[in-house]
């Protein structure tokens, strides 16, 4: 928990206030909340209201799902894309991992299980499988070299069609970290203002049009996810 | 709490290690509550089971940065739901923002979801509300469980706009101090 050792000023209290009852117009919202980022202190005031509020809930009644959007949901989340045939030519860049002993790392958390590195730098893993089993694609985050080298098994995207990464982090907009090969296994560095954001963050991979999201935003489906965890 | 809130807390954890089954049975718990939240905020029932399918995804990705030991999971969820509904109300409605370009970075900033929720806070909003006159115990309550805007409040209290607004943020300073006596 944050503590709050300066005392805030009354009118970011009233604004933290509004900022939870939801008053606020949208652009003060948005503005409200990148202060956020940046100020323990109005975060922990935000808190207090969210805790204080709370209560008004229960006179809100629960109301029964209706039936189809559970599906909607596993579809959302889970629901690997059926397709096979490839050709899109790969635009990343192929590497072959040289040090055989990541490669042994990548091939034990593929089919192993963890596996410790000698020299006990810190490492992240994430194995993302997709639900039916199809798409494997696994992640391993070096701290010290701030590279992410993944490696690519299973069925491939259909034709025209890529497998895009992403990194998400708590609320965050998912971030790209770019386009997978087909099969096989890649290296891509995680630019330095991205690093932070990696410990404990979820990969995801989405189904995108060949060369990876038009928008920025994943716009297929996620075929798996996994979180990254420390071996 | 209520009795559910071990089993719920159980759930999110499971959730949390990407336990499929954990997640189907927290949607059966959680998810009828949260599905009033949404339509109470959103008014509009295609509206709010678009928002609830988004929130669970949401849920799904963000369920390991819920704290069990300080943070009730109901107060949790509730809070990932409003959010997520607010921002679609203040997103189109009018009144909802001066400014009307989408800005991409919203999304970029931490939610509060994420921080911790204490548990301790029990029903001393009641007793602070009751302090403030009618009217303005009203307003507060309307905003937070209807999600009414500032627009929304002045229509409703045949005040201009800017007197509203200044009578809400006074009435949530003298809130903040009953609730921290």
């Amino acid at each position: 928990m944050t503590t709050d050792p300066d005392p805030l000023d009354p009118r970011d209290v009233a604004s933290a206030g509004e900022y939870v009852l939801g008053t606020l117009p949208r652009a003060e919202r948005d503005l409200f909340r990148r202060r956020l980022a940046g100020e323990p202190a109005l975060r922990a005031e935000v808190t207090r209201w969210e805790v204080h509020f709370h209560p008004l809930s229960d006179e809100v009644a629960p109301v029964d799902t209706p039936p189809n959007l559970w599906p909607g949901i596993e579809r959302r989340l889970f629901e690997p894309s059926v397709a096979r045939d490839s050709g899109v030519s790969p635009f990343w860049r192929w590497l072959g991992l040289g040090a055989g002993l990541a490669t042994a790392v990548l091939a034990g958390i593929l089919w192993l299980g963890p596996v410790r590195l000698p020299d006990g730098g810190q490492l992240w893993v994430s194995d993302m499988v997709s639900a039916d089993g199809a798409v494997r694609l696994a992640a391993l985050y070096d701290e010290r070299s701030g590279e992410m080298r993944v490696s690519v098994g299973g069925a491939e995207p259909g034709a025209g069609r890529d497998f895009e990464l992403w990194l998400i982090q708590g609320d965050r907009a998912p971030i790209s970290l770019g386009v997978m090969p087909h099969r096989g296994q890649a290296a891509m560095p995680i630019p330095p203002e991205l690093r932070m954001l990696v410990a404990n963050a979820t990969l995801a991979i989405t189904d995108e049009p060949a060369g990876g999201t038009p928008t920025g935003v994943a716009t297929g489906p996620v075929v798996a996810s996994a979180p990254l965890r420390r071996i | 709490m209520s009795d559910g809130t071990g089993e719920l807390r159980d759930l999110l954890g499971r959730t949390a290690l990407r336990d499929r089954a954990a997640f189907a049975r927290l949607y059966d718990r959680a998810g009828p509550k949260l599905f009033g939240i949404c339509l109470r905020i959103l008014r509009d029932r295609h509206e709010a089971e678009d928002a609830l399918q988004e929130i669970f995804v949401k849920i799904w990705y963000s369920a390991e940065r819920y704290v069990p030991d300080i943070a009730s999971p109901q107060a949790w969820l509730n809070t990932v739901a409003r959010n997520h509904a607010i921002d679609l109300l203040r997103a189109r409605k009018p009144g909802g923002g001066e400014i009307d370009d989408a800005d991409p970075l919203a999304d970029d900033a931490p939610g509060p979801e994420d921080r911790a929720i204490q548990l301790s806070e029990g029903r001393q909003i009641e007793t602070c509300l009751s302090e403030l006159t009618p009217p303005r115990a009203e307003a507060v309550r309307r905003a937070y469980v209807e999600g009414d805007s500032y627009v929304e409040l002045a229509d409703r209290f045949a005040v201009p706009l800017n007197t509203m607004r200044s009578w809400l943020r006074r009435s949530l300073i003298q809130l903040r101090e009953c609730m921290s006596r």
